[in-house]
């Protein structure tokens, strides 16, 4: 869901633990890796610019601003909260080769914004390849929005794509990047998008491995119809194709996963966010029907199964010991004429009640078979 | 019948026992072996004993949860209650800020004792044929005071007490600062030399805790060969030392290859598991699916199991119990028959569940 994983990014890290993050994950079926990103950023500067959260202020890095990101959040700056102030720096990170410096960079640059007091910053970074003509990975902006504020908070963290910064480090710079940046008791929390088709499985399962969310897009389930005319398939396929499934999985303090999941439309600028509609057909759970049992016991019943002499309680008050003996003898039912090699079973129905006579398979078998092992029963 | 106490036949049962050990913290057990507590106690009745001295423990953990900080938690409060030399190495730049989240044991006012509670009857009658040959048999009650347990009780929730840290020899290195292998291998090996291992007498066992050995932020995370052969090495001097290594790893994040051949290099295998939060089907399958935590699954070890998957629960909270997994009553209108021993069926996502 949308808005719990807005919310735990808002809220942020608790002393001593390490900062959440968020790892956004989308693929070449459903590549809305994007749309979705700049929505959390979006949710979060909002959340930061209306001191809702615990970050003070957000530190962006990006090469181009090729998504127009620094428009976009001032203008929801302003719709949000106009009265303090929002500044825009920007400063250079050249070479994003270089991880320690620009880990050291980026803790520099939001330490001077952050004064005193326990405030943390956020910071941001994509690495988009530039649109405009930029060298592809020379060149790097930092940008912080400050929002001042008095407010005791803490930072967050979002690296865009992590992709690139794979192109040219190593994934265990990345992965110490991150997890430097998440034990950093001045970053309030961190969050990424991966592209998973570029990358061999184990880098994608080591940012996996550091993130403490994990939000996958999915395309929708191809609905199989019957093929249509072509106009239709496609206007059809179009539909679809701007939807998609989010999937986020959360991994909770105490060890469990809680998985989530929803659809998302992406239209013009924005992504919508929607439940699980039901035509999906996937969760066709039957509802657990009613027991046909009545497991309850009322007062009545309770008092008179206390009152049951279970069958070895009384043995040791004194009384002498009544084994139950409910056969009848062994020689009423034996034939001894003729051994039968089964044995054959008959009721005799004249009686009024039930009684067994049995042939013996043979004269040698022993007699301790012919007992009845519920003889010591004491009823 | 009256209960006869003392036995006429000839044979009489030499109830001695093992000899106790004066260190406190070891345990003898048969063939000669030395066991050191995990800290866990249920894991030590799993395991026949604890952890054998001289062996290498391998923890193969899950990315989605962090249960395997607990299993080394309670191993390494142990070692300090017993006052036994610590090794610990993690992937973190600050490994000696993980000391501060060891739990405490539990105090003995506590209600430590669950066994009792269980076998006492809580209003339930029960029809034996033999009781009337019994009359009360004590258990044995009280030990020595001051003299210190083999396994205690970890509360999860109250740190480790300062005084326990103090004079003992902690060693506390951090894998992302080392790029290579080599200076902690010395380092290994400069603190199993303080514990050779001669026959016969023992003065203290040693501990070493491994986090996270091929966390991908570890430079040599990507070194297969070089990180075997360091286990490999490992597992030779813990051998001829008296310690015990615990090493987790994160397998998914592994190839394969190297993940088979570390498992196969451990003397004892464990793993864990997350389970998924609020799983209809886990919770019709299995009793107590609201406590649990995790689950633990034993795959090597060197005594012969009922059941080898565990659930891990947290026992108000505090405390890591493992309990068998139990079936929960089958809906009889669902029309799914189960066996009665062995994997249950129905369930896609529960995975591989051994009762």
């Amino acid at each position: 869901m949308a808005e719990s994983v807005s919310r735990a990014l808002r809220d942020g890290a608790l002393d001593g633990e390490h900062a959440p993050a968020l790892a956004i994950k989308d693929s070449g079926d459903s590549p809305f890796g994007l749309a979705v990103f700049s929505h959390v950023l979006t949710q979060l500067a909002s959340n930061v610019l209306a001191g809702k959260s615990q970050s003070r202020f957000v530190v962006l890095d990006c090469y181009t601003d090729p998504l127009g990101w620094k428009e976009r959040l001032m203008e929801c700056g302003s719709i949000t909260n106009s009265s303090p102030k929002v500044s825009v720096n920007t400063s250079l990170c050249k070479d994003i080769r270089d991880l320690d410096k620009l880990f050291s960079l980026i803790l520099q640059q939001g330490k001077g914004f952050l004064g005193e007091g326990k405030s943390r910053f956020s910071v941001a970074i994509d690495s988009e390849p530039g649109l405009s003509g930029r060298k592809a990975h020379g060149g790097g902006s930092l940008c912080l929005i400050d929002e001042r504020a008095d407010l005791d908070l803490m930072s967050n963290l979002s690296l865009g794509k992590v992709s690139e910064m794979l192109r040219h480090t190593s994934t265990s710079s990345v992965a110490g990047l991150i997890s430097n940046l998440r034990s950093h008791n001045l970053v309030s929390c961190v969050f990424w998008l991966l592209h998973s088709d570029f990358h061999e499985i184990r880098v994608a399962a080591a940012l996996e491995y550091l993130s403490s969310m994990l939000a996958s897009i999915e395309q929708m389930t191809r609905p199989n119809d019957v093929p249509r005319d072509n106009s239709q398939n496609i206007s059809l396929l179009e539909h679809n194709y701007r939807r998609g499934k989010f999937h986020v999985r959360f991994k909770r303090r105490n060890g469990r996963v809680r998985v989530m999941s929803e659809e998302f439309q992406v239209e013009q600028s924005r992504i919508k966010f929607m439940s699980v509609s039901s035509e999906d057909g996937t969760i066709a759970q039957s509802l657990v029907p009613k027991v046909q049992f009545n497991l309850q016991l009322s007062e009545k019943e309770k008092v008179d199964r206390a009152k049951v002499v279970l069958p070895f309680e009384h043995q040791g008050n004194g009384r002498s010991i009544d084994i139950y003996d409910g056969r009848r003898s062994l020689n009423d039912g034996k034939s001894d004429t003729m051994p039968a090699s089964s044995e054959k079973v008959q009721t005799n129905e004249d009686s009024g009640r039930g009684e067994i006579i049995y042939f013996r398979d043979s004269d040698d078998e022993m007699p301790d078979s012919d007992e009845d092992p519920d003889d010591d029963l004491d009823i | 019948m009256a209960a006869m106490k003392t036995r006429t036949s000839s044979f009489s049962r030499n109830i001695s026992g093992a000899p106790t050990s004066p260190i406190p913290g070891l345990k003898y057990g048969p063939n000669g072996t030395i066991f050191v507590s995990s800290g866990i106690s249920d894991l030590d009745k799993i395991l026949g004993g604890g952890y054998p001295l001289g062996s290498l423990v391998v923890v193969m953990e899950d990315s989605e949860a962090p249960h395997h900080m607990l299993l080394l938690r309670n191993f390494m409060s142990q070692g300090l209650i017993h006052k036994q030399p610590l090794l610990y190495a993690s992937p973190s730049s600050d490994p000696r800020a993980f000391l501060g989240t060891l739990p405490s044991p539990l105090s003995s006012k506590d209600d430590r004792s669950r066994d009792r509670d269980a076998e006492q009857e809580k209003g339930l009658r029960i029809a034996w044929q033999y009781k009337k040959y019994f009359g009360d048999e004590q258990k044995v009650e009280g030990r020595g005071d001051g003299k210190l347990e083999y396994c205690n009780d970890f509360d999860l929730r109250k740190p480790l007490e300062r005084y326990f840290f103090s004079g003992q020899s902690i060693d506390c290195i951090s894998l992302h600062d080392n790029p290579s292998l080599y200076t902690f291998r010395d380092r290994c090996s400069a603190f199993l030399a303080q514990l050779p291992r001669y026959d016969g007498k023992i003065t203290s066992a040693g501990r070493i805790a491994i986090q996270s050995f091929c966390s991908p932020q570890c430079e040599f995370s990507n070194m297969e060969w070089g990180m075997l052969s360091f286990i490999r090495y490992l597992k030779s001097m813990v051998r001829s030392s008296n310690a015990v290594a615990v090493l987790t790893f994160p397998h998914s994040l592994v190839s394969p290859s190297f993940s088979k051949r570390l498992q196969h290099l451990a003397d004892t295998l464990l793993s864990v598991r997350a389970i998924q939060d609020e799983d209809k089907e886990l919770a019709k399958l299995l009793t107590g699916y609201q406590d649990m935590v995790g689950l633990l699954n034993i795959h090597k070890v060197p005594v012969i199991l009922d059941a080898t998957t565990f659930s891990m629960k947290l026992q108000k909270r505090r405390s890591l119990v493992l309990e068998c997994l139990n079936q929960a009553p089958v809906d009889c209108s669902s029309g799914t028959s189960y066996a009665t021993s062995g994997s249950c069926s129905g369930s896609s996502t529960s995975g591989t569940l051994d009762f």
